[in-house]
């Protein structure tokens, strides 16, 4: 268990100019568990492209040493944290978290990572995140948004939807369909 | 090389379907398919992607229309500069060809037979897949996937479209590699319990710079395609994709797809499916660029039993930047670089084979190996066998290798491989990471 103080020395020592002393402490960050994950969100939003990467990167650590086998406890503290961050702050930082929940979340992350299915900046990748979570729940989610999704997104949806084995009637794959022109003409 | 020693990739396939271990490169049906509809007629093929191995696979499709073997009849490129030059260039060679930036408007011709694919690796299997469900044969680079459920997708859809899919990890159709094998297999070290591999390190972004505006001529979204939005950086691209882990996998995935599809050949391993694999690496501490800087993977087989060993730097044994050692119990044999580029060690190269030895597939049509690789490919399509030397099953399966290489170094622990189910024992979390949802329309 990490108290407030370790985690405080873990950010400041992540935010230390000198490479060798900054990245050898986000590469410590895993085992830091739940306690830092609203810090370690919050370097992920910070104006400094190279702060904000090192923040990423030290999450996503502590978000694969919960998932390890036999962390149950650790991996549902540090989802329930996850989803916390995933209802607000900038949207550059809620793309990252909700991938992460694609990696360990539950049925309890559904709602959440659901709900970001109505933001046009991020549905794209709460539906390919809800597309790899195995809860059932994340199929019902899937197919509610579908009834009410814009025209465009449905189409997208209905993949998702028929990677997890449903049917559903219309909106065919675009997949195939060529739509990018190249300015390049022939030469003869 | 006498007549009676040369084995052709046929007479290969139909002998070893009589080896119950060889049934899935040869299954019932294929070497009874018609004969050879159309032995003499001219391929015509597309190039998907045009950066550096894009040209060299351009350069070889011209020359092989010179051989009135192909006809060379469009190209396609999501950047607009690269896309003009190979244009260029095809003219030079002698091809009149329509340029595309959609790949997808190749596979809407029905008169192109075969595409060749040398884009970013996260575009491959999606590629393939798209190709192999409009009915073409595909040439794809290595490595083939960037995920497992990728490769699997990649040999069902070659199968199910009756295609030949040919993964360029070219040394099996190489001279190096061919020496190296036919060695190996009939004992010129004994017993071989263990190869090791060294490499040179991945290269760290020691500058990193801001995200910025694409430059002109490239389209961002065609270029990022099944991968996650994000804006442009120049660290990305071109070529620098290999250093970043969603998207090239780093040394061990791009020359270790080399070299480990002939260490699997040489150790007659294709089969052998089941590994663990324990991977540690050191991360760059800053920087795009993800992929670890050292790296050391051990992957144990079992019945067999041996040792695969991939090291950056490792131990290099041999003098050039990167090869493998093959251990056996009767000393050393080392393989300098991967087969291809570079000749056999002499003692491989002299190695003459005992009598009841097991001689090896070859095919030597054309002096360079990437244009003989190529000639492999259109030769099985020819017989009708489909399965040229690096099938789309062994380049999954040495994609394997490398995938899950990288997924024991990213979730920092040991993996238990299970080649029949594939999947991860007991690891639910990696066995998620088996697969990475794409970006619509982009996906397979």
């Amino acid at each position: 268990m990490y108290s407030d103080a370790d985690i405080q020395s873990l950010i400041d020592r992540i935010k230390n100019p000198d490479d060798a002393t900054s990245g050898a402490a986000w590469q410590s960050a895993g085992p830091y568990g739940a306690a830092a994950v609203k810090p370690l969100a919050a370097l992920m939003g910070d104006g400094n492209f190279e702060l904000a990467r090192k923040g990423k990167r030290a999450l996503y650590l502590v978000v694969r040493h919960a998932g390890r086998p036999g962390a149950g406890e650790e991996c549902q503290a540090v989802e329930r944290e996850l989803i916390l961050v995933l209802g607000s702050g900038p949207s550059r930082v809620r793309r990252e978290v909700v991938w992460m929940l694609s990696e360990i979340g539950s049925a309890g992350a559904v709602e959440a990572m659901a709900a970001l299915l109505a933001d046009q900046e991020l549905r794209e990748d709460a539906r390919c995140a809800l597309t790899r979570l195995p809860s059932p729940g994340a199929v019902t989610a899937l197919k509610a948004a579908f009834a009410t999704a814009p025209e465009d997104f449905k189409y997208a949806l209905a993949e998702s939807l028929r990677q997890r084995g449903e049917t559903v009637a219309g909106y065919p794959s675009r997949k195939l369909v060529p739509t990018k022109q190249t300015s390049v003409t022939p030469r003869q | 090389m006498s007549h009676t020693q040369r084995v052709t990739r046929r007479t290969f396939l139909q002998r070893s379907a009589l080896v119950a271990g060889a049934v899935t490169l040869a299954p019932s049906g294929v070497l009874g398919r018609a004969s050879q509809p159309g032995a003499n007629r001219r391929f015509v093929v597309a190039h998907i992607g045009v950066g550096g191995m894009g040209m060299t696979h351009l350069a070889n499709m011209l020359r092989f229309q010179k051989d009135g073997k192909v006809r060379v009849a469009a190209i396609c490129d999501a950047d607009d500069n690269r896309l003009e030059a190979a244009v260029e260039n095809a003219k030079t060679g002698g091809a009149s060809v329509i340029p595309y930036r959609d790949y997808r408007y190749i596979l809407e011709r029905k008169d192109i037979d075969a595409v060749l694919i040398a884009t970013p690796d996260h575009w491959h299997a999606v590629q393939t897949v798209h190709a192999c469900e409009s009915g073409k044969h595909v040439y794809v680079e290595k490595p083939a996937s960037v995920t497992v459920r990728e490769g699997q997708a990649m040999v069902a859809a070659a199968r199910a479209n009756k295609v030949a899919v040919q993964v360029g990890a070219q040394a099996r159709t190489a001279k190096g590699g061919w020496y190296t094998c036919r060695a190996i297999r009939n004992g010129i070290v004994g017993k071989v319990r263990r190869v090791s591999c060294w490499h040179y390190a991945t290269p760290a972004d020691d500058k990193p710079v801001p995200d910025s505006p694409p430059p002109e001529g490239l389209d961002w979204d065609l270029w990022l395609g099944p991968l996650p939005w994000r804006p442009h950086n120049k660290r990305y691209q071109p070529g620098t994709f290999r250093w970043l882990l969603e998207s090239g996998g780093g040394q061990i995935r791009d020359r270790g797809a080399h070299q480990f599809s002939t260490v699997l050949w040489c150790m007659n391993a294709d089969q052998q499916t089941s590994f663990t694999v324990e991977a540690k690496g050191r991360a760059p501490s800053k920087g795009l660029w993800d992929c670890p800087i050292d790296m050391d993977v051990v992957y144990q087989f079992k019945d067999p039993d041996w040792t695969l060993e991939w090291g950056q730097p490792g131990n290099k044994v041999g003098q050039t930047e990167f090869g493998n050692v093959f251990w056996g119990d009767n000393g050393r044999l080392i393989l300098e670089w991967e087969g291809g580029y570079k000749p056999a060690n002499p003692e491989a190269t002299n190695f003459k084979l005992p009598p009841g030895g097991q001689e090896v597939y070859r095919t030597d049509e054309y002096e360079d190996f990437n244009m003989n690789h190529k000639a492999d490919w259109f030769k099985s399509i020819r017989e009708g066998h489909l399965r040229p030397a690096v099938d789309i099953e062994i380049g999954h399966r040495t994609a394997t290798l490398c995938n899950l290489g990288n997924l024991s170094y990213i979730l920092g622990r040991k993996l238990t491989w299970d080649g029949v189910k594939q999947e991860v024992v007991g690891d639910e979390p990696a066995n998620r990471l088996l697969s990475r949802p794409q970006r619509y329309p982009y996906v397979l």
